[in-house]
Parts: C-alpha cells; sequence; structure tokens
C-alpha cells in the first residue's frame, strides 16, 4: 500500500473499538453461549491487525495495553492465579469457585472460571500480536520504511 | 609480596569453619556408635502416592562409608583452605564440595533404591561442576564432560536397574531385596537387571572398560581428587555392589562377572599407571587398579573376602588420599606435576616428604602399616578362593606395580641431589601438611583408634557376608607362606621401580590399543553427535518451506496408510452404514442436507480455485473460502463453537496474512516448485484422510465421556456451553499448560524475530 487510503484510515479507528468490544462480548457470554476467552482473543487479533495494516506497527503497539509480551505474560499468570483460591479453601488447584455478588436489581455471578478465561484471552491476544508486530516491523524494513 | 602473601592466607583461614561442619558429622557418627547399636533405622514418607518413602538404614557398611565422607571430608576442607588460598572463587569449590558430601551421605544413608539414585545422580552434578572447576581451561571442561556423560550414561543404566529389581522384587527397599536374595534368581529378567546394576556401578567406579574418565578427571583441583577420587566418588559404585552382594553373591554371573571386571581392570589401572610421567595420572592409575581390586573381593564368595574387601577400602583411603595432598604440595611448590622434573625435595619439602614416606610405607604394605594388614586379608582370602593361575599371577604383577608406584611417589621425586634452587621452592603450609599426616598416620597405625577401627570393619563385613562371625582384624597378622608372597611382591616392585624410565618403551604396544579402546569409542561417539545432528539438520531444515509441507504430508500419508491397515476389516462395513446414514440412496434427504452441500460446495471451489490462482493475495481469499466452509458445515452438524473458534481462526489468520504479506516483497518462484508432485501428493493425503475417517466412523464410538461432561456441565460447573467448560474448568490444567506453551512460543520467536529485523536494518 504506497501513499494513505482515506477511506480506510477513517473506518478503521471505530472499528478498532468495535472489535475490540465484540472480543470482550464474546469472552464474557463463553461460558453458556458459543465464545470464550480463545476465540474473543482471536478477533481482538483481527482488530491489532487492522489497525495495524493501517496505521503501520508502531502505532498498533501503542493502542495495545502493556504491549505484546507483558499482555501475553499477564494472561497466562492470571490463568496460574485462579487456580490459588481453591488451594486455600483446601480444595485441588484449579477447582473453579463462583461467588454471586448482590447488585440490588440483579446478581453479578463472579468466578475464577471468567479469571481463568480472562487469562487465556490475554494471552492469545498478546502472544498472537507480538507475532503480527514483529512479522510487520521486519517487513516495514523491506519498503524502506522506519519500523 | 610478604604483606599480599600475609593478606591472602587471612583470605584462605576465613573458610576453616567450612570443615567444622563435617567434623560435627565425624563426630555424632562416632558418638552414635559408641552409644547405639547398628543398624541405626529412620525414614519418613516422601513420595506417598508412589510408595517412595525416604527411610534411612545405616549399619556396618554404611558408617564405614559415613566415616570416610565425613572425616576425609573435615581434612580435605582443612586442606582445601590452604590449597586455595589464592583462588578468589573458592567460596563456590566450598559450596560445591558441601553438595557433594551431602549427596554422598544421601547414598550411603538410604534404603530406598529410587532414593538413591536420585543422590547418586546428583554426586554425578557435583562432580561435574568440581572436576570442571577452572571451566576457563579446555582440559578441565572435556574432563568433567567426560566424567558426566560416562557417569550419567551409567546413572540411567543404573535406573533400568533399579525399576526392573523394584519389579522382580516388589519392593524398593535395599533391605526387602537382601532379605529375598537368591529367591530372585528364580525371575528370568534378574541377568538383565544385574547387568545394568553393574555398568552402572562400573562407570562410577571406573572399571574396565569405562575407566578412562578417571585419568582424565585429574584437571580437578587437588583436593577435590584427594576426596572423590580416592576415597567417596569412585567408592560409590564399590558402595552399592558391596551392599547387594549377600543377595546375590551366589550367582555364577554376579560372581564371573565381577571377577573377571575387576581382575582385569586392576591390570590394565596398573598398566596405565606404569606408564604415566604425571604423578597425579600415575596415581589414577593405581586408583583404578585398587577399585579393581575391591570388585574382584566383592565378587568372591568367601566371607573372607568381604572383610578383606572393606580393610582395602579403608587402607586405600587412608593412604591415596594423603598421596594426592602430596602430589597438590609438590604441584604448588615446583608448577609442575611431572616425575622427570622432580627430585630431591625432601631438603625444601621435609614435612610432605614425611608424609609421602608414610603414606607410601602404608600403600606398598610393608609391616606395621594398616596397608600390610589389608593386603594379608587379600591374599588370605584369595588362597581360600578357587581362582584361575592368571589371576594370581595378575594380582602378583597388581601388587608389585602398587609397590613401584609407593616408590615413585615417596622416594623417586623426594630423594637424590636436589635439583631446584631452595629460594625457589617453599614448604606447603601447615593446613596442607596437618590433613595428609593425619590420615598417613591412622593408615600407618592403625591402632591409634582401636575402639573404632576393629568393631567398624567387622561389622561392615558382615553387612556383606552376614554368616562371618567375629573378628579381629589386628589378629590376623600370618607370619608364614603369607609373608614370602609379600617379600617377592617387594622384590619385583623394586625392580619396576628401578627400570620405571624403560617401562615406557616396554609398555610401547598397549598404547595401539588406545587407537581401538574405550577412549577412542567415546571420543568417535561424541564426535559422531554433531555429525548426525548436522546432517538430519541439513536433510529436515533445509528452508523451503514446499519441502516441509511435503516431509509432513508424506508422514501424514504414512500414518493414515497404518491406520488405514488397522481398520481395514471395517472399511466395507463402514462405506455401507456411510451411505444408509446420509441417505444418499434411497430415502429422504433431511433437511440440513442443502446446508452441508451448499458448505462442501464451497469449500471445493475454495480448492479448486487455490489451484488455479497464483496471485498470493487471491490464493489467501480462495484457502479462506475452504476454511469458512468448513465452519458453515460445523454450524449445521451441530457444532456452533466449533464453527465459530474455526470463523475467528480462519477470519485473523487472513487479516494477518493480508497485512503482513504485501510488506516481504514479491514471492519467491513457484517455478522451482514439482507441480504434478505436489498434486498428487495433495490429492492422495486427501483421499488417505477420507478413508481414514471412514473408517474411524465405522468403529465403535463409546458416548460415556461425552455423556458425562453433556451432563455435568451444569450443575457442576455452572455452564450452559459444554466445549467452554470442559476447556475451563474440566481440563483447565490442558488449557493452562497449551496458554503457557503460547506465551512461551512468543518468548522464544521475539529475540529471532529481532534479530531478522535488525539483520534487515543492517542490510537496507
Amino acid at each position: 500500500m504506497t501513499g494513505r487510503a482515506l477511506l480506510l484510515e477513517r473506518t478503521t479507528r471505530p472499528l478498532y473499538g468495535i472489535l475490540l468490544a465484540a472480543a470482550v462480548w464474546i469472552l464474557l457470554r463463553g461460558h453458556n453461549a458459543p465464545g470464550g476467552g480463545f476465540i474473543g482473543g482471536l478477533v481482538a487479533v483481527a482488530g491489532t491487525a487492522a489497525y495495524a495494516m493501517v496505521f503501520g506497527p508502531v502505532a498498533a503497539q501503542r493502542r495495545l495495553p502493556f504491549g505484546p509480551m507483558p499482555l501475553a505474560l499477564l494472561g497466562a499468570a492470571l490463568t496460574l492465579v485462579s487456580g490459588l483460591p481453591a488451594l486455600a479453601l483446601g480444595r485441588p488447584y484449579l477447582t473453579h469457585l463462583w461467588w454471586n455478588l448482590p447488585l440490588g436489581f440483579a446478581e453479578l455471578p463472579l468466578s475464577t472460571v471468567l479469571l481463568f478465561d480472562t487469562g487465556i484471552f490475554l494471552a492469545v491476544w498478546g502472544t498472537l500480536a507480538g507475532y503480527v508486530l514483529a512479522l510487520l516491523r521486519g517487513g516495514e524494513m523491506d519498503r524502506g520504511g522506519t519500523p | 609480596m610478604s604483606i599480599a602473601a600475609a593478606h591472602a592466607s587471612d583470605q584462605g583461614s576465613r573458610f576453616l569453619w567450612v570443615a567444622l561442619l563435617p567434623l560435627a558429622g565425624f563426630g555424632a557418627l562416632v558418638w552414635g556408635l559408641l552409644h547405639h547399636p547398628l543398624p541405626w533405622h529412620g525414614g519418613w514418607a516422601w513420595v506417598p502416592s508412589l510408595g517412595v518413602e525416604f527411610s534411612v538404614h545405616i549399619d556396618g557398611l554404611s558408617a564405614q562409608f559415613l566415616a570416610l565422607i565425613t572425616g576425609i571430608g573435615a581434612l580435605v576442607c582443612v586442606y582445601a583452605s590452604g590449597y586455595l588460598a589464592h583462588e578468589p572463587r573458592r567460596g563456590r569449590l566450598f559450596l560445591i564440595l558441601l553438595a557433594f558430601m551431602v549427596a554422598m551421605i544421601g547414598a550411603v544413608s538410604v534404603d530406598h533404591l529410587l532414593v538413591l539414585f536420585v543422590f547418586w545422580e546428583l554426586t554425578s552434578l557435583t562432580s561435574f561442576l568440581l572436576v570442571g572447576f577452572h571451566h576457563e581451561d579446555e582440559a578441565a571442561r572435556n574432563a568433567a564432560r567426560q566424567a558426566l556423560l560416562v557417569t550419567l550414561s551409567g546413572g540411567l543404566a543404573l535406573l533400568a536397574a533399579i525399576l526392573l529389581l523394584g519389579d522382580i522384587a516388589g519392593s524398593y527397599s535395599l533391605q526387602d531385596l537382601i532379605a529375598q536374595g537368591p529367591a530372585l534368581a528364580a525371575d528370568p529378567r534378574l541377568p538383565a537387571a544385574l547387568i545394568l546394576l553393574l555398568a552402572g556401578c562400573f562407570t562410577k567406579s571406573a572399571q574396565f572398560p569405562f575407566h578412562f574418565w578417571l585419568p582424565n578427571a585429574m584437571t580437578a583441583p587437588t583436593p577435590v581428587s584427594a576426596y572423590l577420587h580416592s576415597a567417596t566418588l569412585v567408592k560409590l559404585g564399590i558402595y552399592l555392589m558391596a551392599r547387594l552382594d549377600p543377595a546375590f553373591n551366589d550367582l555364577w554371573l554376579w560372581e564371573s562377572v565381577l571377577v573377571g571386571v575387576g581382575a582385569f581392570t586392576a591390570v590394565w589401572g596398573a598398566v596405565l599407571a606404569l606408564r604415566e610421567r604425571d604423578l597425579k595420572r600415575i596415581l589414577a592409575g593405581s586408583t583404578i587398579s585398587a577399585l579393581g581390586t575391591l570388585t574382584l573381593l566383592i565378587g568372591l564368595p568367601n566371607p573372607g573376602a568381604s572383610l578383606a574387601a572393606v580393610a582395602f577400602l579403608f587402607a586405600h583411603a587412608l593412604y591415596k588420599a594423603p598421596l594426592f595432598m602430596v602430589v597438590g604440595n609438590i604441584d604448588h611448590a615446583t608448577g609442575t606435576r611431572s616425575i622427570d622434573r622432580l627430585m630431591g625435595l625432601w631438603r625444601a619439602m621435609p614435612w610432605t616428604a614425611a608424609v609421602a614416606m608414610l603414606a607410601g610405607l602404608s600403600m606398598a604394605g610393608l609391616p606395621l602399616s594398616f596397608g600390610f594388614v589389608a593386603k594379608d586379608l587379600i591374599t588370605i582370602a584369595k588362597e581360600d578362593a578357587e581362582l584361575l593361575d592368571a589371576i594370581g599371577y595378575a594380582t602378583l604383577f597388581v601388587n608389585a606395580t602398587v609397590v613401584a608406584v609407593a616408590a615413585v611417589a615417596a622416594v623417586r621425586v623426594f630423594g637424590g641431589p636436589p635439583e631446584w634452587p631452595r629460594d625457589r621452592i617453599h614448604e606447603a603450609p601447615w593446613r596442607m601438611i596437618l590433613p595428609p599426616l593425619l590420615l598417613a598416620l591412622i593408615g600407618i597405625e592403625f591402632e591409634f583408634l582401636p575402639d573404632l577401627a576393629d568393631p567398624l570393619l567387622a561389622v561392615a563385613a558382615q553387612a556383606m557376608a552376614p554368616e562371618l562371625g567375629a573378628v579381629d582384624v589386628q589378629a590376623s597378622y600370618v607370619f608364614g607362606t603369607v609373608l614370602t608372597a609379600a617379600e617377592l611382591t617387594l622384590l619385583i616392585g623394586l625392580a619396576l621401580f628401578l627400570i620405571w624410565d624403560r617401562l615406557e618403551t616396554v609398555l610401547r604396544p598397549t598404547r595401539w590399543l588406545d587407537r581401538f579402546g574405550p577412549t577412542a569409542g567415546y571420543q568417535f561417539l561424541l564426535e559422531s553427535l554433531p555429525r548426525v545432528a548436522s546432517w538430519q539438520t541439513r536433510v529436515l531444515q533445509h528452508g523451503r518451506l514446499g519441502g516441509y509441507l511435503r516431509a509432513t504430508l508424506v508422514s501424514l500419508m504414512a500414518l493414515t496408510v497404518g491406520a488405514g491397515l488397522a481398520t481395514w476389516l471395517n472399511l466395507a462395513e463402514a462405506g455401507t452404514r456411510w451411505l444408509q446414514d446420509w441417505r444418499l440412496v434411497g430415502n429422504d434427504w433431511p433437511a440440513q442436507s442443502w446446508a452441508w452441500l451448499t458448505a462442501a460446495a464451497l469449500m471445493l471451489a475454495g480448492a479448486a480455485a487455490s489451484v488455479a490462482v497464483r496471485d498470493r493475495m487471491a490464493l489467501l481469499m480462495t484457502s479462506g473460502l475452504v476454511g469458512y466452509g468448513s465452519a458453515a458445515l460445523f454450524l449445521f452438524t451441530g457444532a456452533p463453537d466449533l464453527a465459530f473458534t474455526q470463523f475467528a481462526v480462519e477470519t485473523a489468520l487472513v487479516v494477518v496474512a493480508a497485512a503482513v504479506l504485501p510488506r516481504y516483497g514479491p514471492p519467491p518462484a513457484l517455478a522451482d516448485e514439482p507441480y504434478r508432485r505436489n498434486a498428487l501428493l495433495a490429492v492422495a493425503s486427501g483421499a488417505g484422510v477420507f478413508v481414514l475417517l471412514l473408517g474411524m466412523l465405522a468403529l465403535p464410538q463409546d458416548p460415556t465421556l461425552a455423556d458425562w461432561f453433556g451432563a455435568a456441565s451444569l450443575p457442576q460447573a455452572h455452564g450452559h456451553n459444554v466445549v467452554n467448560v470442559i476447556i475451563v474448568d474440566f481440563r483447565a490444567l490442558d488449557t493452562l499448560g497449551e496458554i503457557t506453551v503460547v506465551v512461551f512460543s512468543l518468548l522464544a520467536a521475539l529475540p529471532l524475530l529481532g534479530a531478522l529485523i535488525r539483520a534487515r536494518q543492517e542490510a537496507a
């Protein structure tokens, strides 16, 4: 792509937000309907890749919370940590716990499963985004651009 | 200069306190022996689910080893604090030395074979670090690696032997094994187990053909050699053989292998010693010889041999460790260990010379020394056993060599006119004199510690040979035939000593053996490894993507054909059922059929277009069509989750590839690719997978798991989506592992990609 693609630039910014929102929605609904952390993470990666395609890998990385590697490590850490509360209660590691938080008008079901699934989401997003951005940076050089 | 030296010696004594740790162990052992009768038991569960218990069983044999490990260990620490006074990294050496001590103590104390194996391997690892302590020296690195590879290979054999023995005996307890004893021989697997066990012991205790690592390990700092390579590490294999001797010494296999290998090792070690010029390597050769003699003695079935073995074990440690320290002192003072350059040192190093004389007397087995007692017992033991004449002559040669080596170490380098100017060499500090002097004194007059020594040897021998009654080691002096044999040995030994310089020429033919011997074999294996690795990298990792794909598909095909053959008989039945179930013939079609057909048409169109188009972006889209088609198929066959994942994967792949591909220049020419062969392979693998699936469908399906997950998902895991519940809850640990692998792949890939980016940056 030489030069600027105005149409793409105008649409990509809102598209990025929509894709991320969709990704989080897919993550949250995953326990009872098709979806989950893995699929959500893939959708988020598609968003990051689209953003990077239009605005370049550096700009895309700036939009990525913490950067790819810390994000992936955070995800892995969340999945690891989500199994710990069970240990504190004397149950086997990774026995998931549920807690319904009363909000007055409704109950919010919280669980270590959600923590676990969020960990998968972040790990997939961070890892694949890391690959995409690094590959794009490598490709930039080919065109004589700056990384 | 003097200030610096004083400072350095202060620095050395800073580590003197380390010796208190093994000394405390030694004290505790002596106290225990005086107050509590052996054996001592103890232990606690370690891995209860596997039946692994950290059980301790200390009998006479263990106690003897513990005495050697802690006693000599304390003295070696004192010696090392002097020897390494100028070594800035000596803290590290002391740390590893202590770790090694702990591993040795564990190995000779525990009763559970698997725990013993753990300690056994720990001794190998720590000795690797100790031998390679001067890691900036390539010779030290190679020697350390050699010792590690040889002993760890033996360790693997030992592990296999332990598992086999555990299976045969139904227990991993050493005491249980010994108690079952000869009854184990009924099992046909026992010979294999014993061969593996002995392979482990032989590598550890430097028996032929695994002996070659020991002389090379002499690159280690001298305190390490004095400790590991005379008294402790190399005796660990001897320990295990002695420990299991009561169970197996009636077996022909046990006796013949031990006696045969032991005798040959004894002779070969003597030959190695005779043709060396390096004092330390001469001692190493004679150590191999001594280890061979110990193996031989363990193999002899009579109880007298057991007594001889434990006595010789003690005597050897008591003279060989001080001799190593003597060599260390000489090396320290003169900077050389070559006997060609060492002469008349007694004037400059009188104390070291005295130590060498005392230790040499015991080594040569002269009267009044403990070595004499040991040699005496050995001679009696061999006379009691009915041995081949050849072994008798071999023994004579080995003993004579021992005398000659003792004379070289004690007389040759110290006697004669002083060749070195006195101001250039200096006597070693007290920390390097006292430890070998103490050991040598104990060795020369063992009545020094009568209350400890006699019972210790007796109980150790009884642990090996329960039928052995009470013994009085000191009373076994028998003047008569034994003494004449000893005189003959002495005479031949002295003759060998006198013609030592000509021996090298005499023994030159044995060098010929080196070219084809175990050392050459080891070297060949070591060099083959990178050769094979680079060959398979050239063949498999050639860097051409098409080739990788073909290799993968061909492997897949091979698997498919294998699986297809295994289910061949089901195929006909499967075909019929498939046709009936899917109602392609007869009956009406189900409602979703049209959706299935549409999805299939989508995939077929995508596949056909992929073959036709040559543009990279177009290829990306058409292959994406195949993915979307299969996602649609999943959607209409009741797997919405799978379909969703497939859609997400396909979309992400297309978007990512569309973003990345245009930035990587024009594609490499596809013209090189063998188009027809690829097409054939593609069709063949497609057909293969089809047949495989058909075969799989014909197999009876077990719905237990599917039903259970379906039923348990909501009540137990509060989720309607069974697939997701399995991923995040029922099989959460698997997912955790997978996600970790995913993240780690990025951790590994980022530096590679970074290097690629930098390389391109520099090229630009």
